[in-house]
């Protein structure tokens, strides 16, 4: 159902974002009544506190429509875009709330908007969210929990392993061996 | 390495988490052009966009959506803001600060942005208040630097009777044994106007009050110099702000 309803809502995005790019306050309200659920359940379900959560989904609104003059309106696609920001803002939250050591990685490197060019047309296939949520769900318990904690916590391998209590390159074997998996899944699905 | 080896790293670039040497491998990749590494990754960011998408979980409170657009409302598009940088240098007494700027620039967007910010770092609180004074005074001339320049540091430079106040950001905290000092340059001939710093996030945010009012002056530059400062510049400026 949800899946359904992204594949159309993405249709009118590159007029909805040039509407931005003009700074019609309209077209904000536009993007957080297609996009505001989706950033606010990814951003739950990473932070787990209802209060940080409504303050990361503001500012990761606030700071697309701050930064959308970098966005190619025809090329890109503001769904990845924006989920990206999210993500990286629940990361920073969760790694200054101290909850690990800060990682030497810069968020800011992987959410520029124009990264979010040109990617594989069906990422908008309706069916796309739930062929990844089953395909994860077939990887063994490790691997996809290793996988997990990239996402949602943001660890790189080596955190991963730490956490894991597993040697270094067992976790880099898992995850590649998932992400093969995943691929083989989602057959063309992905791929434009 | 191969794009096919790289393959699998493709999902964790992405995601901002793969560590080195697989990093700079794809990067390599990517800064030559290679189209096998952008696809791939261009795939990678599809799949990472499914992953969380792919949440359940409750719908946002109601009044999250009027309090964005009222966060946003009439927001001036700037392609660099020295407000952020401002805030990003950090402080609490910014919270109180912003708001006067708020009335006076109407910053809405960039100010409920930095608030939060400023709420979670917690940091020491220079003293904003003085330098919002600075910034709103009429007989305050305001200048930026760094715009048209191949590499940062950018920021501007608030030039006012009383005192000069600097803001910049991706301005390298300094090396042991260095600091900023900044200068006051009329005629060709630089006087000391104080030392400084940035922080790890290369911001910095620096308020110059001299005992007299500060000479008329042409250029406000910034060089790196030994800890404790010196009575003449001995390096290239790194910050020139010509008035
Ligand atoms: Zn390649």
């Amino acid at each position: 159902m949800f899946p359904l309803i992204l594949a159309v809502v993405a249709k009118g995005d590159g007029e909805l974002m040039i509407r931005l790019q003009r700074r019609d306050p309209q077209a904000l309200a536009e993007l957080y009544d297609r996009y505001g659920q989706m950033v606010f359940r990814l951003i739950l379900r990473m932070v787990r506190d209802n209060g940080a959560a409504e303050d990361l989904v503001q500012e990761t609104f606030l700071r697309v429509w701050n930064r959308v003059g970098g966005f190619d309106s025809d090329r890109g696609a503001v769904g990845p875009w924006l989920l990206a920001v999210a993500r990286n803002r629940a990361i920073d939250y969760l790694r200054s709330k101290g909850h690990r050591t800060e990682s030497t990685i810069d968020l800011n490197e992987t959410e520029h908007p124009a990264l979010f060019a040109d990617l594989p047309t069906d990422v908008f296939h309706f069916d796309l969210v739930r062929q990844v949520k089953r395909a994860l769900e077939q990887l063994d318990s490790q691997a996809r929990e290793a996988i997990e904690l990239a996402y949602f916590e943001g660890m790189s391998q080596s955190e991963i392993a730490a956490r894991m209590g597993q040697p270094l390159g067992t976790v880099k074997t898992w995850m590649r061996r998932a992400l093969q998996q995943m691929r083989k899944a989602l057959g063309g699905a992905i791929t434009a | 390495m191969t794009c096919d080896e790289l393959r699998p790293d493709y999902l964790l670039y992405a995601l901002g988490v793969l560590e080195e040497p697989e990093r700079s491998e794809v990067r390599a990749h990517l800064e030559r052009g290679c189209e096998a590494c952008a696809a791939g990754l261009g795939e990678a960011r599809a799949l990472a966009f499914a992953m969380g998408a792919s949440g359940d979980g409750p719908a946002p409170p109601r009044q999250l959506r009027g309090r964005i657009l009222a966060a946003a409302g009439g927001v001036p598009q700037r392609r660099w803001s020295w407000f952020t940088a401002l805030v990003a240098a950090g402080s609490t007494a910014l919270a109180a600060a912003g708001l006067i700027l708020y009335q006076a620039h109407n910053f809405r967007a960039e100010l409920a942005e930095a608030r939060i910010e400023i709420e979670r770092s917690g940091a020491e609180a220079a003293d904003l208040r003085q330098a919002l004074d600075l910034i709103q005074a009429p007989e305050t001339r305001e200048v930026t630097f760094g715009q048209d320049q191949p590499a940062p540091p950018r920021g501007r430079v608030f030039f006012h009777p009383s005192g000069v106040l600097l803001v910049a950001s991706r301005l390298p905290a300094p090396p042991p044994g260095k600091t900023y000092e900044m200068w006051l340059i009329r005629g060709g001939k630089p006087v000391p106007a104080g030392l400084f710093t940035s922080n790890r996030q290369g911001n910095a945010i620096y308020l110059y009050r001299p005992p007299t009012p500060p000479a008329a002056t042409d250029v406000v530059a910034v060089t790196l110099e030994a800890e404790g400062g010196v009575d003449a510049p001995t390096s290239t400026p790194v910050i020139s702000a010509p008035l």
